[in-house]
């Protein structure tokens, strides 16, 4: 390895990626404005569901329900149905989401339309939490109680769950959009080869091409983090600092995966076509959008493969349950990452060395 | 004189059973030090497969290359590295860089020192012809692109110099003062490799091979090539070698 060479590689490119403004803004700002809508538009309760209230003269249940779901943001309570019939076939027309009935013997019934778990589950909390302060202020002890859990809170937000997720693919898939392309043109235009004809070695394009990147992924990453923990105040318990270590890691292993779809595509077309498995692979199976522990058995060990994987898991242990080393999950990430980067590295290095 | 480059029976092709397309077969060559070697072929012939196995780049399947003296792909080979000038046939330049910046970067590739990168950069601008070093290759004519890319070749003052079609798109005078130059610097010990399809060009060459379809039909002095196939010229001498070739082929 020779570090003027190395030196001589990554100065070259940064001189080009600095000179390709528009490439540089994409890059930075797009990551930046998903993390931004993805704090705006996901996690928050929907609001303005219609829900019909039918109350039950025989019961003094209705008004105070009346009075604790009229205070909802999420529900806008309808009180000119008289019967449940009505209620349903108005949910049947779409005119409402739910139908809340007090029966004769104080039974609460509650009529969906069940479409949209996100939205059923909405009314539910809100029906379950009005009752339990029904219950309260008559001095009833509810049957059920959560105690104060250990780590997160306890209304437990999905946001707090998806945003470590959304970071983890963000940064993976900026970097790998990033480096995918990096010698796709160099290998046709004969620039590479010039490049060779000096006895630069590939681990040495490679590296030098990191370092060129890295000073891109350091804005990508910072702007990422600070969004959606100063933004969107998402927790983070743990120490930032190892959240920003963790997601530069990230980066690198992202990038040595698109180093290599670089060396083996033949077109730019084709480099963006080779991102899109590792892409799904990334958001479907990596525990971002659902628990990895709900993937089929032959599925894990993939799963476990890829290094968003450990590195979403790892994020939700530092930010939520503020975790430091000392804990698997957390050092296993690290270690993965490194482990990742390094074998692909190797890897990309004999496909660019090998031309045919 | 030792040899520069020595190929002997050299064998290369791309892919494997059906899809195989055999590029050079058979094909030998020898390149003295110091001397000025025309390689005059029609595209497609080889001569890009054959300068990539010399630099290392593309590993022969059967034969033996030497060059500077060793095998290539040995660790006593100085080619790759900074014996070696290349030229590639796309013009191969970073568009985005400035002139500076480009000799900037293979300077340093090749372990040169400032110093001796800002002197070169002085003598090729003006040898040249060269705009002025602030501007962006990008926004260069082809001639001057060409000539760009002839300059990061003659950068580091090789022993070996291989230039692949140097002087597509240059004007003659330059044409002129670009041979004059290859001509000083072989008789200072380097060796130029170049390849063209100008036969008056190659007339120059100290000495000039004819390849087509993977294989050097001739070699020779152009002088002795002329008078031994009894023409005046070494177009129609080529012309002859042909044909002759063609009728190799169906019979």
């Amino acid at each position: 390895m020779n570090l003027g060479r190395v030196r001589a590689i990554a100065a070259r490119k940064f001189a080009s990626l600095k000179r390709d403004h528009r490439t540089f803004a994409f890059i930075i700002i797009m990551p930046a404005i998903q993390i931004l809508l993805f704090g705006i538009a996901i996690g928050q309760p929907p609001v303005g569901l219609g829900v019909a209230l039918i109350g039950n003269e025989a019961t003094d249940i209705d008004d105070d329900l009346m009075i604790k779901l009229g205070a909802s943001e999420s529900l806008i309570i309808h009180d000119e149905y008289t019967s449940a019939e009505e209620a349903r076939s108005a949910i049947g027309e779409g005119e409402l989401w739910a139908a809340i009935v007090v029966s004769d013997n104080g039974v609460i019934e509650v009529h969906l339309d069940n479409s949209n778990q996100q939205v059923s589950s909405t009314i539910m909390v809100e029906v379950r939490n009005a009752l339990t302060e029904i219950m309260e202020e008559k001095g009833i002890t509810p049957p059920v109680e959560i105690a104060d859990p250990v780590y997160g809170d306890k209304e437990p937000a999905f946001i707090n769950f998806l945003a470590p997720g959304i970071i983890t693919l963000v940064c993976f898939m900026f970097s790998l959009i990033l480096t995918t392309m990096s010698f796709v043109g160099e290998r046709y235009d004969g620039t590479l080869d010039r490049v060779f004809a000096a006895g630069t070695q590939p681990s040495e394009v490679l590296i030098g091409h990191m370092i060129a990147f890295t000073s891109i992924l350091i804005g990508q990453v910072s702007t990422v983090i600070l969004i959606a923990v100063y933004g969107f105040d998402i927790p983070l318990n743990g120490n930032p600092l190892m959240v920003f270590v963790l997601a530069m890691l990230l980066g690198w292993s992202a990038m040595c995966i698109g180093m290599f779809i670089s060396t083996k595509a033949t077109s730019e077309f084709q480099a963006i076509q080779l991102n899109m498995p590792f892409m799904f692979l990334v958001l479907l199976i990596s525990g971002i959008l659902w628990p990895v522990e709900a993937l089929p058995g032959w599925l894990q060990p993939i799963s476990w493969s890829l290094p968003t994987t450990w590195t979403a898991e790892a994020f939700r242990s530092i930010m939520i349950r503020g975790w430091g080393f000392e804990q698997t999950v957390v050092a296993g990430a690290f270690v993965y990452n490194i482990v990742f980067a390094a074998i692909m590295l190797m890897v990309a290095a004999k496909s660019l060395k090998t031309q045919d | 004189m030792p040899m520069a480059i020595r190929v002997e029976g050299l064998v290369r092709g791309y892919g494997r059973g059906k899809k195989r397309i055999e590029v050079l077969q058979d094909y030998s060559m020898r390149v003295e030090r110091g001397e000025i070697y025309g390689l005059l072929g029609p595209s497609g012939c080889g001569k890009t497969t054959m300068l990539k196995v010399i630099l290392g780049r593309l590993r022969p399947e059967a034969g033996s290359v030497a060059v500077l003296g060793a095998e290539v792909g040995t660790t006593e080979c100085t080619v790759p590295g900074s014996a070696v000038g290349y030229s590639p046939q796309e013009i191969a330049l970073y568009e985005d860089l400035t002139i500076a910046e480009t000799l900037l970067f293979h300077g340093r590739l090749q372990q040169m020192l400032p110093q001796q990168i800002a002197e070169r950069q002085e003598w090729l601008i003006e040898f040249l012809d060269l705009p002025p070093a602030g501007r962006q290759v990008g926004k260069l004519s082809g001639g001057q692109k060409r000539r760009t890319s002839l300059a990061v070749a003659l950068l580091h003052q090789p022993e070996l110099l291989l230039l692949d079609e140097p002087t597509v798109g240059v004007d003659p005078e330059l044409r002129y003062r670009i041979w004059q130059h290859l001509r000083e610097i072989a008789d200072a010990g380097t060796t130029v490799i170049i390849t063209t399809h100008y036969i008056d060009e190659a007339s120059q060459a100290d000495c000039v091979g004819l390849m087509r379809d993977g294989v050097l039909l001739a070699e020779g002095r152009p002088q002795e090539l002329m008078v031994q196939y009894g023409h005046t010229s070494l177009e129609e001498t080529f012309l002859h070698l042909c044909r002759r070739s063609n009728v190799k082929e169906v019979e």
